[in-house]
């Protein structure tokens, strides 16, 4: 019977200590496994979500930075509207690739006693503009066709084909796709050619950010320092800004939760050495017996320690296992709670982050073992075993 | 085989000092079989914890297989309790969640060896138990466990047998019992120290030792 065995055997005399000293670790582990795997896939969804926007910055208004941030992944309403004549100067410029206005707006819906969220764009460009993007259906090839999210779709049971009509304002459309559910905001808009927003909102030439995308992107320097130069009013935020300040919103999220995180391991640790330390007060007999029958204080510092790493480590794994099993809900739960959420899922699980969790539970388990473990080699056999 | 000359052992228990052992002069050699007798507090199992290398002296000396264990340090005191010495307790001390045959076979845990299935499976049929092998200590009588408890003690084939009130916890029968166990052993050449309250049994035995207050009185 080798020591790791007589080790477990000891934990499985006292099953409801053991079990509920596990419950602790589990559930720590747990939680600390799923924010790291939420951090992790969070920060490559946004990654890599910009990554496939063919647009290199965004021209908005001035004074909306923070606005723009979600404007560029998913649409937001920015009640300033660039002056009519930025679009053009903008295409003036050398370098220039593609320049995509975009007009959000908010259209009242009395027959549905609602506001609907219209985003205007450039449908050409949706590949670029919105490359997570799957529609169901096609894209529209006319000023009166649209494409609808995915959540407005469900409420109106609308499927391509069907016409949205806004007696308000003598104009319907025909949906010619649904855009498949993206998890974030995408779901709630309208989408219709710019043009015909900016009709339908009176406001020829208007938009709430027009997209750049740069010949060579070593030119985006120089094209946004000569265009805050040429351009009175305007701000420009690069793809770099909008991911650092979207990082920085994370960033504050991952210091609260890991903290959170921390102080529920720190807990459990605790109870663990609580637990060890219980178990070797009541087998300090069994203890002496077992330095009588020949155990070295080391053989003694082993076997305890052992046990504590064997609880931490199953502690460890079944908290992994649990935050795999339960990662759809936790992800539909922070989904809800988010400003900003990337498409896809943002709980990846990633087997060195498994494994990582489960050995910082054996070291969890070294740093609660030590001190038992050192207060069992100083029982003393006759003490213990007085006849 | 072991030897005491003038073993003092005081305790010292918060401001006043115990003497527990006064002036020991023992003599034991190879295969005998002592049984130690005294009133309670008279120094009995203090002298087998110090027979048996558990706890040190505060004077004298101490000479096991001739050689000196007064100055030994705390590792070969650990090589001689697992190479030459078994115990046996009067509450037996066996694990609870482990089978028969795992309790016996602790000690070689720690002498860090393995023995084959059936060495183990002889001695526990030498205890007659070879029924229990798989039970646990919950479902053995006294007497059962003692002689758990006595195999244990033989696992690492020891040449000293140290028994503090083996009988004291078991009924006539069983007694008698453990001590026809003891004789067996004895007659096979193990040396035997007995710490009783049972005079009847110590008279069986070919030597008896009789402590009181710290000090032999009788040999
Ligand atoms: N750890 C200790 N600290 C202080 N005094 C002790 C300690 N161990 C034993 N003593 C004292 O030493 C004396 C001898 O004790 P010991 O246990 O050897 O007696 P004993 O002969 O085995 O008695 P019993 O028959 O009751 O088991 C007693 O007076 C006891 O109170
Ligand atoms: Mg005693």
């Amino acid at each position: 019977m080798p020591f790791l065995t007589f080790a477990f055997r000891n934990l499985l005399r006292h099953k409801v200590r053991s079990f509920l000293t596990l419950v602790g670790i589990t559930a720590s582990v747990a939680v600390l496994f799923s924010i790291l795997s939420f951090n992790k896939g969070f920060e490559k969804g946004i990654v890599k979500e910009l990554d496939q926007t063919g647009i290199h910055f965004m021209v908005v208004p001035s004074g909306c930075a923070h606005e723009v941030a979600s404007l560029v992944l998913h649409g937001a309403i920015i009640p300033k509207y660039l002056s009519v004549d930025v679009v053009s100067r903008i295409r003036q410029l050398d370098d220039i690739e593609l320049v995509s206005p975009i007009l959000v707006a908010q259209l009242p819906n009395p027959a549905k006693d609602r506001v609907d969220l219209v985003y205007g764009m450039d449908l050409k460009h949706a590949r670029q503009m919105k490359p997570s993007w799957i529609i169901d259906g096609s894209l529209p090839a006319r000023d009166d066709e649209v494409i609808v999210g995915a959540e407005i779709a469900a409420h109106d049971r609308l499927k391509p084909g069907d016409m949205i009509s806004y007696p308000n304002k003598s104009r319907s459309f025909r949906v010619t796709g649904i855009l498949q559910k993206t998890g974030g905001q995408d779901d709630a808009f309208i989408y219709m050619p710019v043009k015909t927003a900016q009709l339908l909102f009176n406001k020829p030439d208007g938009a709430t950010a027009i997209g750049v995308r740069v010949a060579k992107p070593d030119r985006i320097n120089a094209v946004t320092e000569e265009l805050s130069a040429q351009v009175p009013g305007i701000q420009i935020v690069t793809m770099g800004q909008v991911l650092s300040s979207l990082m920085s919103l994370a960033a504050s999220a991952k210091v609260m939760s890991i903290s959170l995180a921390i102080i529920a391991i720190f807990i459990s640790t605790v109870g663990v050495m609580n637990a060890i330390l219980m178990a070797i007060f009541e087998r300090s007999q069994e203890i002496g017996m077992m330095r009588a029958v020949g155990a070295s204080r080391l053989d003694i510092f082993r076997i305890i320690l052992k046990e504590t790493i064997l609880l931490t480590a199953a502690g460890g794994c079944a908290g992994v296992l649990l935050a795999n099993i339960g990662s759809h809900g936790i992800e539909l739960l922070l989904r809800k709670s988010m400003p900003y959420a990337p498409s896809g899922n943002m709980i990846v699980f990633d087997p060195f982050l498994a494994a990582g969790c489960v050995g910082f539970s054996v070291l969890l388990g070294f740093l609660a073992g030590v001190f038992p473990a050192w207060k069992a080699t100083k029982i003393s056999p006759i003490e213990a075993i007085k006849g | 085989m072991i030897e005491l000359r003038g073993v003092e052992k005081t305790y010292i228990r918060g401001a006043e000092q115990v003497h527990a052992l006064k002036g020991i002069t023992l003599s034991i050699a190879r295969g005998e079989f002592v049984s130690v007798m005294g009133p309670s507090g008279s120094g009995k199992t203090t002298m087998l914890h110090i027979l048996g290398c558990l706890d040190n002296i505060t004077s004298g000396e101490i000479t096991i297989d001739g050689m000196s264990a007064s100055s030994l340090q705390e590792p070969q005191l650990v090589e001689i309790r697992r190479k030459k010495i078994g115990f046996v307790f009067q509450q037996f001390y066996l694990i609870p969640g482990l089978s028969v045959f795992d309790n016996v076979s602790l000690p070689l845990l720690f002498a860090h060896e393995k023995k084959n299935h059936a060495y183990i499976q002889s001695l526990i049929e030498l205890v007659g138990l070879n029924h229990a092998a798989k039970r646990k200590p919950h479902q053995l009588s006294g007497g059962e466990m003692q002689r758990v408890a006595i195999a244990r003690a033989l696992v690492n084939n020891p040449k000293l047998i140290l028994a503090d009130e083996p009988t004291g916890n078991l009924d006539s029968e069983n007694s008698d019992m453990i001590y026809a166990l003891f004789a067996d052993l004895h007659k096979r050449g193990l040396t035997i120290i007995m710490v009783t309250h049972n005079s009847e049994l110590a008279a069986r035995a070919e030597r008896v030792v009789r402590l009181k207050d710290g000090l032999i009185v009788r040999d």
